[in-house]
């Protein structure tokens, strides 16, 4: 792919000249000439400038008044005097900062944004040392709750509207909007509704006073007395990079660190909220041992490391691994290590098992706003599995690119479970019209993005021969998602542990020893399962739970924020996760080494110093070995009667999450998703009450009429799905 | 904004169930809806009266005595700029330029003009609504 040529331009910047790109935006071609030009409502990620808080306001030759520097772009000749060389621009500046503080209270002190507030930063650069105000300010209730995670502060807003064109424009949420007119514009959601949505928090950081405020960090820390230490977020496949706040020793906050090729400075709620589940009332904080009859007792590491050693050996080599897939590689290694070296073990548990194909197609996630055109195959929804994926792809499509659904809610309509059959008609040229249609474009397209979002075991195959099937070349994309934070990690470092592929759990005969890595894996229930034909099992874990009553030893488990490694994201790129703040206990790997002592596998008890930069980059692509050929795809099973549910796992779930209460309004409601004419079939519309179940048995929960949704399918978030079937009947209570 | 005026035309004004409703239709939030309704002073967010009075008081009626006309219905009707009687019958407000500089005062019953009103003028006007006649629902 060869650059467009660019032209150059000079522009001249309070006597400085500067040769930028034609159409450079004046903020930036300013800072190109070394001139800081003072902004409030610019923002690039917004979209295009506003200029609705006039703060930049410079004198251009040739124009007779002042114009808002953020609206115009570099023009060659264009001569431009900023305040600092332009008294009349010095003068319109100040007016405007008098204008925007007329009402603004001045309680900094009093305010969490005092010391890290550009308001308060450029009125002490730039602006009057007082005021002419001598009316009462005016003033509001405050703060309010716009949701149980954001504080809103009117009477501080300056009404530059970057919040709610991140609403708009960005996330395409439409939920936080400002209403009425001129000075009686507010900030506001409808009817006092909670801001509900996956990237809520975000505003809290573009908000450029105190007026948007994350609720949790309300009169929490001051920004003298913090640290912020740069990691990577364990929560999703995405691995967006972060800031943690920490004040003595406590995380307080987090704060998106903008990885332009990753997450572009964005942050979903989960990854910002959730650190309160460091605190959860029923952590485990020491290593616990069952004594027969007695239950569990507490017990010091020596005790719990010669235990764990004993039930390790006495196994025999029958040891099996189940991982959570939120290790770090480091972890996952030490485990694999202990268990294919150490004991001759070779069974595991994969979260994830991608085929190392992908990584023939692999591209920055930021290739995928510069797609032409999107794919986007799988009943997972993106937002709930991987949300950054979800904000790439709907800035591609206000780029112009063409996003084609497959799905079950898809553009392009089709059964659940289909994801493996479309992709082999896409990729033969066959199917519905409208697939065919869809697969010519995508082969026409030069640059093309394929994300993939289900469960098939073999999607990662199946992904990377569509890929090739349609000559995806540079510039193109494919984009498996996993279903695991790192689970492209943990399943790299059991296969660099040794030979032989994963394990499969259906089995009947006895197994010596289990090894529960992590919370996902005690909480599930194949892994529970297994647990009842081992003779020892070995749990690490966060919190208490059900696995606490069927586990031999259980050692204390800690969070991403706690212990530091490497993990791989859903593009493959090996990140860095930073302690930022100490466990009440050793760390897993500590743990792990010193077993690794007792049963003669070297193991070293912290991460190698980092390898990866604070801003990783993502490896080259591989080279694609012969394209694998098509397995036929299993026909999905759609026949039975009444409505096929399609459950997926929503993004607001999870051991961390399920323990801090103020993300409790983010998780799904107990809804189930209708298709249109299913629910006028049944006289159902939005909101009422309807019993799912089949033969006789139900449960309420309240209907959600959707039109994208296909006809016979229903959709529920799996917390409400527990002991439904593959299909339901669902009738009007 | 056509589906907006759509919904008021059917109830009166804009409920929230209304903004529930375009926003749904049009696939938008009622967040969203909410936003635009608030903007025009022409949806109405609460409950108006049969009859909506509407009085310019910008600069050109306010030269030619806007103010007193104002004030005159404010008089008649019992009721301050903003308010609704209580019968439900009038709704007052002092209005942005309604485009009618040329004959101002201008005065908006049910948005039919009626121009050069002067205070005056209005017992006669609002003797004229309660009566019935004239009342210019077609608007």
């Amino acid at each position: 792919m060869s650059a467009p040529a660019v032209e150059l331009v000079t522009v001249n910047v309070d006597g400085r000249e500067v040769q930028v790109p034609k159409g450079t935006g004046m903020i930036e071609t300013a800072l190109a000439a070394g001139v800081e030009i003072p902004v409030f409502c610019y923002e690039p990620r917004l979209g295009p400038p506003v200029g609705a808080c006039r703060m930049c306001l410079c004198e251009v030759e040739g124009m007779p008044k002042l114009q808002a520097a953020c609206t115009l772009t570099a023009q060659d000749g264009m001569e431009l005097r900023s305040a600092q060389t332009s008294a009349k621009a010095a003068e319109g500046q100040n007016a405007v900062l008098e204008f925007i503080l007329l009402n603004h209270p001045l309680d900094c002190p009093d305010c969490d944004k005092g010391g890290e507030c550009p308001l308060q930063d450029l009125t002490f650069r730039w602006g009057p040392s007082n005021t002419r105000m001598h009316f009462p300010k005016r003033t509001f209730e405050k703060p309010i709750p716009i949701s149980p995670t954001i504080s809103l502060d009117r009477e501080r807003c300056i009404l530059c509207y970057r919040c709610t064109r991140f609403s708009e424009g960005v996330s395409e949420d439409l939920q936080l909007v400002a209403a009425h007119r001129g000075a009686q514009s507010i900030i506001t959601t409808f009817e006092e509704e909670p801001y509900r949505a996956h990237f809520s928090g975000n505003v809290t950081e573009l908000c450029p006073v105190g007026a948007l405020l994350p609720s949790t960090y309300r009169f929490r820390a001051r920004p003298w007395e913090i640290d912020n230490t740069p990691t990577v977020c364990g929560l999703c496949p995405v691995g967006c990079n972060t800031w943690a706040t920490t004040r003595e020793g406590k995380v307080q906050r987090i704060l998106s660190r903008n990885h332009p090729e990753v997450d572009d400075g964005w942050l979903c709620d989960k990854g910002r909220f959730t650190f309160d589940h460091l605190r959860a009332e029923d952590r485990l904080r020491e290593p616990l041992v069952r004594v027969r009859r007695r239950g569990f007792e507490a017990v010091g590491y020596d005790d719990a490391v010669r235990e764990v050693a004993r039930g390790l050996r006495e196994a025999g080599g029958s040891v099996a691994i189940a991982f959570s897939g939120g290790e770090t590689v480091e972890q996952a290694s030490a485990l694999a290590r202990l268990v294919r070296q150490g004991l001759g073990g070779d069974a595991a548990i994969l979260p994830d098992d991608l085929d190392p194909a992908v990584d023939a197609f692999r591209a920055p996630l930021s290739a995928i706003r510069d797609a032409e055109i999107c794919l986007v195959l799988g009943d997972e929804p993106v937002m709930e599995r991987a949300p950054i994926v979800d904000l790439w792809l709907r800035a591609a499509r206000r780029a112009g690119a063409e996003v084609v659904t497959v799905g079950p809610a898809g553009s392009v309509s089709t059964p659940p479970g289909s994801a493996a059959a479309t992709s082999a008609e896409l990729a033969g040229g066959g199917g519905s019209d409208e697939l065919r249609d869809a697969g010519r474009r995508l082969r026409e397209a030069s640059r093309v993005a394929i994300v993939w979002s289900g469960d098939d075991h073999d999607s990662g195959r199946r992904a990377a021969t569509l890929a090739a099937s349609l000559g995806l070349g540079d510039g193109s994309g494919l984009y498996v998602l996993p279903r695991s934070p790192n689970g492209r990690g943990v399943a790299q470092a059991w296969y660099e542990a040794g030979e032989g592929r994963g394990f499969d759990p259906s089995g009947e005969e006895e197994l010596g020893a289990l090894i529960v890595s992590g919370d996902e894996a005690a909480y599930d229930p194949r892994v529970a399962q297994l647990a009842e034909r081992a003779r020892f099992v070995f749990a690490t874990s966060m919190f208490t739970g059900d696995h606490t009553l069927w586990a031999h030893v259980v050692a204390p488990g800690t969070s991403y924020l706690e212990r530091d490694g490497t993990v791989v994201n859903l593009e493959g790129r090996a990140q860095r996760q930073r302690r930022v703040v100490d466990p009440p206990h050793l760390d897993e790997l500590e743990l792990l080494a010193r077993v690794g002592t007792e049963l003669g596998v070297p193991i070293a008890p912290w991460a190698a110093e980092a390898t990866v930069d604070d801003h990783a980059e993502l490896a080259p692509r591989a080279q694609l070995e012969a394209p694998p050929e098509f397995a036929p795809a299993a026909s999905t099973n759609g026949a039975g009667p009444g409505l096929e549910l399609v459950v997926y796992r929503p993004l607001f779930s999870g051991p961390g999450v399920e323990r801090v209460e103020s993300l409790a309004f983010q998780r799904p409601a107990p809804e189930i998703e209708l298709a249109h004419a299913d629910a006028q079939a049944r006289g159902i519309a939005t909101g009422d009450t309807v019993t799912v179940g089949l033969n006789g048995s139900g449960r309420a929960l309240r209907a959600a009429v959707r039109r994208k949704l296909r006809p016979g399918v229903a959709r529920i978030a799996a917390e409400h799905a527990d002991g439904l079937g593959s299909h339901v009947e669902v009738t009007k209570a | 904004m056509p589906a907006l005026h759509l919904a008021q035309d059917r109830y009166g004004w804009l409920p929230p169930e209304a903004l529930r409703e375009v926003a749904e239709a049009l696939d938008l939030t009622p967040a969203y809806c909410y936003a635009v309704a608030s903007f025009y002073d022409m949806y109405h967010l609460e409950p108006v009266g049969r009859y909506e009075i509407a009085v310019c008081t910008n600069v050109s009626c306010a030269l030619a005595g806007a103010q007193d006309v104002l004030a005159a219905f404010e008089r008649e009707l019992g009721v301050q700029a903003g308010g609704t009687t209580e019968d439900g019958e009038f709704s007052l407000s002092s209005f942005e330029c309604l485009g009618g500089c040329g004959w101002a005062t201008v005065v908006a019953v049910n948005w039919r003009y009626r121009e050069h009103v002067t205070a005056g003028d209005v017992p006669g006007i609002v003797a004229e609504l309660r009566g019935g006649e004239g009342a210019g629902d077609d608007a």
